[in-house]
């Protein structure tokens, strides 16, 4: 089974209707059909989109509302879900009654109670993708009483159900990531181009200013630059530019990439047939440049997200950038990064899972996209 | 040649020149200033400070004067080899640098060991053997080192190791030899503690070298002389070794200019986590109260580290590789 | 001819003993811990007839005499040392007390331990004045003039004579020096009035002033600019206290050689100039050069990774069986970078005793490491009401609308009763604080009375929504947020918090989840701590969240209740300079209960004890009903008060005085501690 996900042998074709559809696709067109053959590439592939999913349906996938606090509930064990009831289905799960061990100084937990578990059960009100207002959540306790909860993965400090915590984040940190890289591929595309295209004083001059903040450590410029973000800025707008500062330091990874393709793009021959057919220079880039190495750009784009992603926990463990009650990953990292939480509260650590998986999909999706973009490459 | 390396050489003093004015302007980016912090901290032990006060300070240390004054003023002295004194711990910024400075080269030249020792076979074994059980699982482990967070890692193998180990936790010395001078039983003890954070450390810059050792190699592999030594029957491990692993070395040796202050930089958090005494965690400090000589020095020598690694890997590069020189003449 | 009154007999301070009983009422969880103690700690011997006739010494200094590197130990203790009772039993000598700090602005660290280097200091139960440094301390019965009787035969630590032209040279080089000090304080200028320090003899000064100065013996003994003693008067570029080693700092002014001539001495030394020299060479934390009164001496400075205090061959107390103090030889002080690794260490048994910077959230962690750390645990109550109080800002205008209600008594006692403090209590303070208002404990002069502790402060959403409702706050928005009267949008509060001492930024998003049940929106900021300093300095804070510690004893320390010290005035920055400035700067208040109680808070320095306690409770009753700091949980050991103590070290008290003036674990008695084995 590993070893069949693992080995990306090269689909059996007909080699000559093959050849004959190579010959007219796109250059995108091969990059997917080479790219499909890479196997975990694609799991990691689906398992992104299945992520960005869960972003737009966090809210009706979490089970509970996010902030709510409760004192009894801190730091409950997650709860174990069952599916029978003896021999009969029953989906449920045994709510425990805590209280604080006057001696110890640990919650105890006792009087279990069994309530059961259902699907599309009512909860905390929220507008699905911020339009359809709704009380509908995808799992659920089904005639709780008052003090009932679901905890799938457990509970924070502050009684805070875990799960949905991580699911609510999901939302926050990916399109951080997303939004960040989007503007400095544009950065990128943009100072990379026109090095490029440019040549001479610009392109040094460019060059110079890549090497500059390559070399400025990064810890001060976030630290700079986040500390000098007006103080009555709404969450919102604070998120925004946590996503620019990200944005404005990663760029140049993006820019070097662009500016090598350009510059050997530009000895290719159709660019000089396209030159000599008298076609303008912007609409060489733009039509025949950019296009034939869209899947290069697509493939460093999926290699520089985690490295957004870390940055976002990076800026919150130092206490910069988004701060509670936003909820993002870098937050509930930093919820577990105490003894407390490491020692009472273990499940505090599922907060890191979410982290590493993406990582990993969003390199392996990358390494994909780049071996497929260009074999050689 | 010798012109190439002129014109890089001054190009390098302009960038570390830039790199030294956006360090002092990064640390005047937050409201308040040094005086505003230090106040802030007495007051939160109980003392008061008053109005006049701060404004003798302020006086006391220079910080009423714009920018470009004191950044004159600091640059002029940095040339001639004095950074200051740093305000906060009250002692030259030389001194307060000196000893972590040489911990901190210490801690990331032991990473970068680790990251070698680890990257280079891994990378040769996942080109040789592509697509293998072996070389994804290598790379998922080395994947995993960049995927989990650094500082939680931290927490919890400090934390595993107080709960199942020793009781010594954090910093680079045992208690007793803390105040003790040079020996060899001190440097003994200092090696027991390196490897945890340079473990630490490592995880993070392992992936990337793999990935660039195992692109580099695949690249030669491919090449005619590969093809026509394997067909002359020269064992593979030879066919390997010879040519392909040493031209796919050039390119992964320069990486070693950014990998030094990367790990310089990065190890600033799990600095502050694992409690070492090295230039991270008063860089963070500095900055956090606004100690101008001692932040802008640290980003300064940051910075030129970089910047004259880059230098050096390129005038290397360049010795090595004749294509190179070829190229920019 | 005044008439002078011994101060120990005419302070009414001391009150009934602080019984552990009542503070196990409080919380339930307390009794069944085992963790909280009786207050115990050293006594100081005033019976003549049981003071010791000959002297010991350590061995070490024994040593040193025979050598005849240091006189007699009869020599160096002054003719009438301070006789401590040691707790348990007279101790041995020797031993290194480890330690954990944070940094070069740790100092309090070392400062709190070396506290009594204070002219009179509190005793252990944090209730009664007893003498230090000075051997009495009388005051004309019009309260003008003080006199401070000395220990004949002091001396510092390098061994030279300490006298009244200390106090002198302190008094006109050091606080009469525009460049060092450039303004007066108000601990020597009662009603804007300044005093002065005058020599009677070489063992005699007199703290002279134009009006009656009542509050002067609790300032003298108290962590004020002028009581605080050298360690915290003089370190970190401050220049108070009110004694300084002339012998020794007289070369580093210009007044005893020249301008030209210290500032020359600085360059060769590193310094800017002379002024910033002297600030390094007059704080004993940097500079082990410096001498000092105190237990121990710095020989390692703070601004290096190891922070190493040593015994003071000189100082001025001994026990009863006639053995100098300290007990232990040194302090050794390892700094952590993290407070995790801090807490950690402590937990593995790397500090003797530690109560700085324990986390009590690590409560349950700390209680499963005693064995293999060795260490008891004690839990030590604080007196203060509020750990974590809502300081409401009454001088912010920036938004008329916020302004109005923030200024609404109505509603700020809303936003008090829709707290859930028993929540709060359960989950932070792990159920050892004692819910309620800001008042000091019931056991202090200065508590208004036991019914307002509730004032205002139980949990009554149904009331608090009614009196919003009442206050024309009707409109919703669609989440059920009430609404701003001025143009319909939701009415947000901004609520500033830092994370230092306890997680408040935590904390106020459970207590923002509590007030969206009475519809109050509470957009919970976590800033900077510089940064949030300079927003509450610039009157830009809706509210602000700190503690109210200190409080316990409102004069010596009001500004966590009163604005009247700009540097930390959270409820009404602007008035605070108004206060300060004498009416320069600021804005002066205009609510009729703040102007009432900067007038009480005023005439309290020129009444007697009896009275001023009054004036103090007059005072809390009008906080309290108004509610411009709401209360949440205190009298806890959140702050300083989880103790970790080696099992290897005697006389440690079961429960020690946690508070501002008790100079924790000063109070306690450090030089007392000692190694049993």
């Amino acid at each position: 089974m590993l070893a069949r996900l693992f080995n990306a042998k090269p689909a059996v074709e007909d080699a000559a209707t093959a050849e004959e559809r190579v010959a007219v696709a796109s250059q995108l067109k091969l990059t997917w059909w080479r790219f499909r053959r890479h196997r975990l590439a694609m799991a990691s592939g689906v398992i992104v989109i299945l992520f960005y999913l869960a972003a737009g349906f966090a809210d009706f996938l979490a089970t509970m509302d996010p902030h709510d606090t409760e004192s009894a509930r801190s730091y409950a064990p997650p709860q174990a879900i069952h599916l029978f009831d003896d021999v009969s289905l029953r989906p449920h799960v045994t709510v425990l009654r805590a209280r604080r061990d006057p001696r110890t100084f640990r919650m105890v937990h006792d009087q279990a109670t069994k309530v059961d578990l259902g699907f599309f059960v009512e909860g905390y009100p929220y507008a699905l993708f911020g339009l359809i207002p709704t009380t509908t959540h995808l799992l659920g306790l089904k005639g709780a009483q008052p003090g009932e909860t679901l905890h799938i993965l457990g509970t924070d400090r502050l009684g805070r159900d875990l799960w949905s915590r991580l699911v609510v984040a999901t939302r926050v940190s990916l399109t951080i990531g997303l939004v960040s890289v989007v503007i400095s591929l544009f950065l990128g595309v943009l100072l990379g181009g026109v090095s490029a295209v440019y040549g001479g004083i610009v392109d040094t001059a460019i060059q110079r200013v890549i090497e500059i903040v390559r070399s400025m450590p990064t810890i001060p410029l976030w630290m700079g630059l986040a500390a000098a973000l007006p103080n009555d800025w709404s969450v919102t707008r604070i998120y925004f530019a946590i996503t620019v500062i990200i944005a404005l330091l990663a760029w140049t990874d993006l820019a070097r990439v662009v500016r090598g393709k350009f510059l050997s793009l530009r000895e290719e021959d159709f660019v000089t047939a396209a030159e000599l057919s008298g076609a303008g220079q912007l609409r060489i880039i733009f039509r025949h440049m950019l296009p034939s190495f869209l899947s290069h750009i697509i493939a460093a784009t999926s290699l520089a997200l985690p490295a957004m992603i870390i940055s976002e926990t990076s800026l919150s463990f130092l206490g910069l950038g988004l701060r509670p009650p936003a909820i993002s990953w870098g937050i509930l990292l930093q919820d577990a990064q105490n003894i407390e939480a490491l020692a009472l509260a273990p499940w505090m650590l599922a907060a890191a899972a979410p982290v590493i998986v993406i990582i990993l999909a969003f390199n392996f999706l990358g390494d994909g996209l780049r071996d497929a973009a260009d074999p050689y490459g | 040649m010798l012109a190439f390396t002129v014109r890089r050489l001054l190009l390098a003093i302009l960038t570390i020149w830039v790199i030294s004015v956006l360090a002092f302007a990064i640390i005047q980016l937050p409201p308040g200033d040094f005086v505003t912090a230090y106040i802030a901290q007495l007051s939160a032990s109980g003392a008061s400070v008053s109005e006049a006060e701060a404004v003798s300070l302020r006086e006391l240390y220079g910080l009423g004067q714009p920018f470009y004054v004191q950044y004159a003023k600091w640059i002029v002295r940095v040339i001639a080899g004095d950074f200051g004194v740093s305000m906060e711990w009250n002692r030259p910024v030389g001194e307060v640098i000196g000893d972590r400075l040489w911990l901190t080269m210490l801690i990331s030249f032991a990473a970068l060991i680790l990251i070698w020792g680890l990257a280079l076979p891994i990378g040769i074994y996942s080109a040789v053997r592509q697509y293998s059980i072996g070389d994804y699982l290598f790379t998922l482990i080395g994947f995993i080192g960049l995927a989990v967070p650094n500082f939680l890692l931290a927490l919890v193998v400090m934390y595993l190791s107080f709960r199942f180990f020793g009781a010594n936790v954090g910093g680079l010395f045992s208690s007793e030899y803390e105040l003790a001078g040079w020996s060899w039983d001190k440097v003994v003890d200092l090696i027991k503690h390196l490897p945890l954070p340079a473990i630490i450390l490592a995880l993070g810059g392992t992936a990337q070298l793999i990935r660039i050792m195992r692109a580099n190699l695949l690249d030669e592999l491919r090449r005619p002389y590969v093809v026509t030594a394997r067909a002359k029957g020269i064992p593979e491990y030879r066919v390997i070794l010879k040519y392909p692993v040493r031209a796919a070395l050039n390119p992964f040796a320069s990486t070693v200019a950014y990998l030094f202050p990367y790990l310089v930089s990065g190890s600033v958090i799990i600095s502050i986590v694992l409690s070492l005494p090295t230039v991270g965690p008063l860089l963070v400090r500095s900055l956090i109260s606004q100690d101008m000589f001692l932040a802008g020095t640290i980003v300064l020598l940051l910075g030129a580290l970089t910047v004259v690694g880059t230098f050096i890997s390129d005038l290397v590069l360049m010795w090595v590789d004749p294509r190179i020189r070829h190229q920019l003449d | 001819m005044l008439t002078r009154r011994h101060f120990l007999t005419s302070t009414s301070l001391a009150v009934a003993a602080l019984g552990v009983s009542e503070a196990l009422a409080q919380g339930s969880g307390l009794a069944q811990s085992g963790l909280v103690g009786n207050l115990e700690g050293s006594q100081v011997v005033t019976d003549a007839a049981a003071m010791p006739k000959s002297f010991k010494e350590a061995p070490e200094l024994a040593e040193l005499v025979k050598q005849g590197k240091l006189p007699p130990v009869a020599q160096r203790l002054p003719a009438e040392p301070l006789v401590l009772k040691p707790l348990k039993s007279v101790g041995k000598y020797g031993g290194t007390w480890r330690r954990g700090f944070v940094g070069p602005g740790d100092g309090e660290n070392g400062n709190r331990i070396n506290a009594s280097d204070k002219l009179l200091f509190w005793d252990y139960t944090g209730n009664k004045i007893i003498p230090s440094i000075a051997k009495s301390v009388t005051m004309s019965d019009d309260g003008k003039v003080t006199r401070v009787v000395l220990r004949p035969g002091m001396k510092w630590s390098d061994g030279a004579p300490f006298s009244a032209d200390d106090f002198v040279f302190w008094f006109e080089d050091i606080y009469g020096n525009k460049e060092v000090v450039p303004t007066g304080i108000a601990d020597m200028s009662p009603a804007g009035k300044p005093g002065k320090i005058v020599k009677i003899d070489a063992a005699t000064v007199e703290f002279q002033f134009e009006v009656p100065y009542f509050l002067l013996i609790e300032m003298l003994a108290g962590d004020t600019l002028i009581g605080g003693g050298m360690s915290v008067g003089m370190y970190q570029n401050r220049s108070y206290g009110c004694y300084a080693p002339a012998h020794y700092l007289k070369q580093f002014l210009p007044k005893y050689s020249s301008e030209a001539q210290v500032n020359a001495r600085a360059k060769t030394e590193g310094f800017e100039n002379w002024v910033r020299m002297l600030h390094a060479k007059k704080d004993w934390n940097l500079n082990p050069e410096l001498p000092v009164l105190g237990p121990w001496r710095t020989t390692r400075p703070i601004n290096t990774p190891t922070w190493v205090l040593e015994r003071n061959p000189f100082y001025y107390a001994v026990d009863t069986d006639g053995n100098q103090l300290p007990y232990i030889n040194q302090i050794v002080m390892t700094l952590a970078e993290d407070l995790e690794v801090l807490n950690l260490r402590a937990m593995g048994g790397s500090y003797d005793l530690q109560e700085r910077h324990i986390d009590i959230a690590k409560l349950a962690v700390i209680l499963e490491n005693r064995e293999r750390g060795n260490y008891d645990l004690h839990l030590d109550l604080a007196f203060n009401g509020s750990d974590t109080t809502i300081h409401i800002n009454q001088s912010y205008t920036a938004d008329p609308e916020i302004a109005k209600w923030l200024t609404n008594a109505d509603f700020r006692r809303a936003l008090a009763l829709g707290i859930d403090r028993a929540q709060l209590n359960e989950t932070f303070w792990l159920g050892l604080g004692t819910p309620g208002s800001t008042a000091p404990a019931e056991s202090l002069p200065q508590n208004p009375g036991k019914e307002w502790r509730s004032k205002w402060s139980t949990h009554d959403p149904a009331k608090a929504n009614q009196m919003l409702d009442a206050l024309g706050l009707t409109k919703k928005d669609g989440e059920g947020f009430r609404v701003r009267t001025d143009n319909g949008e939701r009415l947000r509060l901004q609520v500033q918090t830092v994370r230092a001492f306890l997680p408040w930024p935590q904390q106020m998003e459970m207590v923002a989840q509590h007030w969206r049940r009475i519809g109050i929106f509470a957009e919970i900021r976590e800033l900077e701590r510089v940064l949030a300093f300079t927003r509450t300095q610039n009157n830009e804070h809706h509210i602000h969240v700190w503690t109210n510690g200190g409080t316990e004893l409102l004069y010596l320390f009001p500004r966590h209740a009163i604005p009247v010290d700009p540097t930390e005035a959270f409820m009404g920055p602007e008035f605070a300079k108004w206060y300060a400035s004498s009416g320069r700067l600021g804005r002066a208040p205009t609510d009729p209960n703040l102007k009432k109680i900067f007038e009480l808070f005023g005439s309290a320095a020129g009444q007697r004890d009896d009275a001023r306690n009054r004036t103090a409770q007059e005072i809390w009753k009008i906080l309290i009903d108004q509610q411009y700091s709401i209360g949440t949980v205190g009298q806890s050991p959140a702050l300083m008060g989880v103790r970790l103590a080696s099992r290897k070290l005697g006389n440690i008290p079961a429960r020690a005085c946690i508070a501002q003036h008790c100079r924790t674990p000063g109070s306690s008695r450090p030089e007392t501690w000692f190694y049993q084995s």
